[in-house]
């Protein structure tokens, strides 16, 4: 069974060093979230992520994933924005009480804009990013192999932790449980298998845990690789001109209120 | 290699012990095997043996642990884990999810040592060897069947050179096939030179590979000795633990005077052969 997202292709944006897509991540998040407009986002979207994600032969995972995560948050957002946007007063529509008003909906695609640019650059690196070579390239670049394993292991635990889910599912299931019915109904049904579903998960963890330790992974020793992660001047200066580009966002919104 | 004296336990917020005086004593390069029924203490002695408690989880431990000379609850872990090696039940679990190749996954433990590059190489290979698992070295160890992931965790164990490997119960989350090769390689494993102490419910393989048994029941050590001889004792089925049809069918065979009461009971197929011959003889006679 797989563990990870990662969708194993030899593009050059899986061949990229996981620091420079990283940070080429938190670039785009501090900037789409520093100048909050709704077309900084649509570039950011036209001009890195598709191109991005055409080149690396994942934009149909890509495509598929972000859709499951994104349609029902966008739904709930522009309908709750759009019919209940206080201070709204150009309205398109009214029923009742309820007035869908334009200012409701921009204010929706501007959060939009920023959600969807978030979750397609997360899961484009996820799915571009074998969690072993990021957790290599995060312990060659100084951070604590701990503190990398837990973020390449976390990666890594989204598809097991949904095999689980479905196991207990699948069991309850076969005892007589129906998940018919209206959501709420759905959801009550579903509480109770939370508790095996996260005890199950902690042992899991627990043995995980002695695995490791009892493979060094505690060890003072500064580790090594066996396989080095690759590595460009480009990549690096690449990388600066990334948190160039993210200060910049930072200080565009404040100089412009100084000017 | 490992000595035990004395030695007792409780898990911490508990005053119920799980291991109460117990004695242990395992030469080196020697393979013994452990049984007991479940929740008998099996993985707590793997724990002790291996230095997880009392540096992971805490509790009372007493008595005296010594393991390839070093005294273990006055070390650290880091330094029990370079001693003692230890194999867990789930072979999904032991994989580090942190590598794309049996290669890579092998050479983790070494990367945490801080071990150089040329030397990791050198070893993965010859630990593959040594297993047999050469050919599984560019999967990913994702795709391998139970059995295969076990053998790729314990030689990610063997690769760390530790004198001494414990495995709890490692097979049992297998099917027959990676069962046999799981046993097969604790064969080569005893050739090498390594002290293994397995912890088993398969009473008839580990006759064929252990030379000693030892039976944890009612929280210690109840039995000790040559493994035919503990693994055919009747007291096994009150134990929880149960012997094989060989010896229950020899021990019929005694009680209705088929076979001298100074007979040896068997415990594998190999063993029953021997009895056999004895029944035939005297069948004759």
């Amino acid at each position: 069974m797989p563990t990870s997202l990662f969708d194993n292709r030899k593009s050059v944006i899986h061949r990229l060093n996981p620091v420079t897509k990283l940070v080429a991540l938190l670039a785009i998040i501090v900037i789409v979230f520093a100048i909050p407009v709704w077309w900084v986002s649509a570039i950011v979207l036209v001009v890195v992520i598709v191109p991005a994600a055409v080149i690396s032969g994942s934009g149909g995972r890509l495509l598929s994933l972000s859709l499951k995560i994104l349609i029902p948050i966008l739904l709930v957002l522009f309908i709750v924005q759009g019919l209940t946007f206080p201070g709204g007063e150009t309205i398109l529509w009214r029923w009742g009480v309820l007035k869908l008003t334009t200012e409701g909906l921009l204010f929706a695609l501007g959060v939009g804009s920023r959600i969807i640019v978030l979750i397609l650059a997360s899961i484009l690196l996820v799915l571009t990013t074998h969690p072993g070579q990021l957790m290599s390239a995060l312990s060659e670049h100084g951070m604590s192999p701990k503190f990398a394993y837990i973020i390449s292991s976390t990666l890594q635990l989204i598809p097991a932790f949904s095999d689980r889910a479905n196991s207990i599912l699948l069991a309850q299931q076969a005892r007589g449980l129906s998940l018919k019915g209206s959501p709420f109904r759905r959801i009550k049904v579903m509480l109770p298998l939370l508790s095996p579903l996260v005890l199950g998960m902690f042992t899991d963890v627990e043995e995980r845990s002695t695995a490791m330790e009892a493979r060094a992974f505690g060890s003072p020793a500064k580790r090594t690789s066996l396989i080095p992660v690759p590595d460009t001047t480009l990549q690096r200066v690449l990388r600066w001109v990334f948190v160039a580009l993210a200060l910049g966002a930072i200080a565009t919104p404040i100089l412009m209120g100084i000017l | 290699m490992i000595k035990l004296s004395d030695v007792s336990y409780a898990y911490p917020d508990t005053d119920h012990y799980t291991l109460t005086n117990v004695d242990l004593d395992v030469p080196q390069g020697e393979v013994v095997g452990i049984v007991g029924a479940s929740g008998a203490g099996k993985t707590t002695l793997a724990k002790i043996i291996s230095g997880f408690i009392p540096h992971v989880d805490g509790g009372a431990l007493s008595g005296r642990i010594e393991v390839d000379g070093i005294n273990l609850p006055e070390s650290t872990l880091a330094i029990a884990v370079s001693h003692v090696g230890l194999v867990i039940q789930s072979p999904f679990n032991q994989i580090s999810g942190a590598k794309f190749t049996v290669r890579e996954e092998l050479a983790f433990g070494l990367e945490n040592q801080g071990v150089e590059r040329e030397e990791m190489a050198t070893r993965v290979g010859e630990v593959a060897k040594l297993l047999g698992i050469e050919t599984l070295l560019d999967r990913s160890p994702y795709a391998l069947s139970g059995g295969q992931q076990q053998l790729v965790a314990i030689a990610s164990m063997i690769i760390m050179r530790t004198p001494v490997l414990v495995m709890d119960e490692p097979t049992s989350q297998l099917d027959p096939g990676g069962t046999r090769m799981v046993f097969d390689v604790m064969s080569k494993l005893r050739d090498s030179g390594i002290t293994l102490v397995v912890f088993e419910h398969k009473v008839e393989l580990l006759r064929e590979h252990a030379s000693t048994v030892h039976v944890i029941a009612d929280h210690q050590i109840v039995a000790s000795g040559p493994a035919r001889k503990v693994l055919s004792d009747p007291r096994l089925e009150k134990w929880a633990i149960g012997t094989t049809r060989y010896t229950r069918a020899a021990a019929l065979a005694e009680e209705k005077s088929l076979l001298p009461k100074s007979t040896e009971l068997p415990v594998s197929l190999e063993d029953s052969i021997d009895v056999f011959k004895g029944f035939k003889n005297l069948k004759k006679g």
